[in-house]
């Protein structure tokens, strides 16, 4: 079902650098969870709306109001060691 | 182990202080953390604070355990993960700010899979934690530092997360009780995120009084989570009906299993005012295919934002030459197995060409599901099922069969895809192992499902 450009397509797509047994073994399982999981397709469900969410359940809302967050706050949130000036330092790519 | 109450009323006696009660636990940790590995760091500072709380606050006396994917400010939060290992928390989770505010003080973070994805605490990238009532069997996961924290006393309440069983399923194999509220009924804010439709914060306690007490105080409408809501109190009836679904004792159930629960049925069918009868849920054999792929595609959506520049992820590397192989390779090395083989399927799941086949037929089977019980809950109050089909595993006998450890949760998914309330207890014993017992109810009815716990819970203690 999944062949080894499909495996490393996903990988690509997800971001997650495999190395060549580990995409044969990560195929080998995705095979059988989605064989396991093939058996939903045998219900009937053309008259069934998916359940994306509870009926009793309302979103929150609140003012769509600004505020100002100091440096070292932002910085905290993002969990990043490094700042120059106004900015946040990230690790040179290119 | 007293109940909190108990405790409360200890402490203001006189009978112990609140340094003695403390030290309890930490010695109790240091003796037993290093074979047990529940707790991957010990808040010495945070539990202090007992002597500035008031003594008649509802959690004084609680000393919690925290799962480690729920943030405290300041301190490691590394939801198991290598990824996390140098992040700290910015600020505090809703559901610390509240047990604070209400006198709950927090003494340890508990270990768990990494990204709350398993259910045998073998997934955590710091090591595996043992179940104290067997060192050589599993804790049931992912929240088994928590479980496993309070059946071994190193605490006497834990803060767990539960997406498709997480903090019922090791209540089980610890022996101790684990609630997961109603969907929205908890706030998420500052708790790392796995599959946001199912996940829900709930406590692993000793008794079913102290669960009620700390939900009472984590829960409510919070504008950080924008599905919460506001309970409203239900009508608790004098005479009750349960209902046993006959789906779930019949594929691959331990035998010990299956007798110690009809032992549990039999007890509680002698109570006054407890009528059991079978129900049936037709599509349950459908749920945990139903749920895999929603959890899966949700996962690799809600794991995305690991890119391994934010949260504190510090590899030696060598600068990678574009930002497409910079994520490839910290995400590739940051992320275990597990998460690895999660974030694959779901990606799989959400692709096109894909989408409709499993997502969206995923979520018309979680209609079918959810509507299962709104039948069953027309006819009975509560509904009692077996936690796990088995008794607790092995260490490594089921960690290279994905498959395997999944169907452990097979009794617990129903909860998170129907949305309800779901409490194990300890209801019996076999081969020295703890079984456990599931109670749900329809969504909001907690008051409903606490009744019948404790009527349940006494029923199996005499």
């Amino acid at each position: 079902m999944i062949n080894k450009k499909e495996i490393e397509k996903l990988a690509f797509l997800a971001r997650i650098r495999l190395d060549k047994s580990e995409s044969k073994d990560i195929a080998e399982d995705l095979e059988s969870i989605l064989k396991y999981v093939q058996k939903i397709s045998k219900v009937h469900t053309s008259d069934v709306e998916p359940l994306f969410h509870f009926p009793e359940l309302r979103n929150v809302v609140r003012k769509d109001e600004a505020k100002t967050i100091d440096r070292d706050t932002q910085k905290e949130m993002m969990g990043m060691g490094k700042d120059k000036d106004d900015y946040l330092k990230v690790e040179s790519i290119l | 182990m007293k109940t909190i109450k108990e405790t409360q009323e200890s402490l203001r006696k006189g009978e112990i202080s609140p340094d003695e009660l403390l030290a309890q636990f930490f010695s109790r940790i240091e003796e037993r953390n290093g074979e047990v590995n529940a707790i991957l760091s010990l808040l010495e500072k945070k539990a202090k604070e007992i002597g500035e709380k008031d003594e008649k606050a509802p959690l004084y006396g609680a000393v919690f355990v925290i799962k480690d994917n729920i943030l405290i400010k300041g301190e490691s939060c590394t939801a198991g993960s290598k990824l996390l290992e140098h992040y700290r928390a910015p600020f505090d989770a809703t559901v610390i700010e509240k047990i604070k505010e209400e006198g709950g003080v927090f003494i340890g973070k508990a270990n768990m899979d990494e990204f709350a994805m398993g259910s045998s605490t073998e997934n955590s990238a710091f090591g595996v934690t043992r179940n104290p009532r067997d060192l050589e069997r599993v804790p049931g996961g992912s929240s088994g530092g928590c479980a496993a924290a309070v059946a071994d006393e190193m605490c006497n309440v834990a803060l767990g997360s539960d997406t498709g069983g997480s903090i019922r399923q090791p209540a089980a194999f610890c022996g101790v009780v684990g609630f997961k509220p109603t969907y929205g009924t908890v706030s998420r804010s500052g708790v790392m995120s796995m599959a946001s439709s199912f996940d829900q914060v709930g406590p692993l306690a000793n008794n079913v009084e102290d669960a009620e007490l700390v939900f009472e105080t984590i829960k409510g409408k919070d504008h950080r989570d924008s599905v919460t809501s506001d309970l409203k109190r239900k009508k608790v009836k004098k005479s009750i009906k349960v209902g046993v679904p006959r789906e779930y004792f019949v594929e691959g159930m331990e035998q010990e299993v299956k007798e110690a629960l009809e032992e549990a049925i039999a007890k509680i069918e002698k109570e006054k005012e407890i009528e059991v009868e079978e129900v049936s849920l037709p599509h349950t054999t459908y749920a945990l295919p139903a749920y895999e792929i929603i959890m899966a595609s949700e996962v690799s959506a809600n794991l995305a934002r690991y890119d391994g520049i934010r949260y504190g992820l510090e590899f030696e590397r060598p600068a990678a030459q574009t930002i497409q192989e910079a994520y490839l390779k910290n995400r590739g090395e940051g992320f275990g197995k597990e998460a690895r083989r999660r974030i694959l399927l779901g990606t799989y799941t959400l692709s096109a060409g894909y989408y409709d086949a499993y997502y969206i037929k995923a979520q018309k089977i979680r209609s079918l599901i959810a509507e299962d019980f709104d039948e069953a809950f027309k006819e009975v109050d509560v509904i009692l099922t077996p936690a796990t089909p088995t008794l607790p595993f092995k260490i490594g006998e089921k960690v290279e069969d994905p498959l395997a450890m999944h169907l452990s949760d097979i009794f617990t998914v129903t909860a998170n895809l129907a949305g309800l309330p779901g409490i194990i207890i300890p209801c019996g014993e076999k081969k020295g192992l703890p079984v456990g017992a599931q109670i749900l109810a329809n969504r909001f009815y907690e008051d409903v499902l606490f009744d019948a716990a404790k009527r349940f819970e006494k029923a199996w203690q005499k």
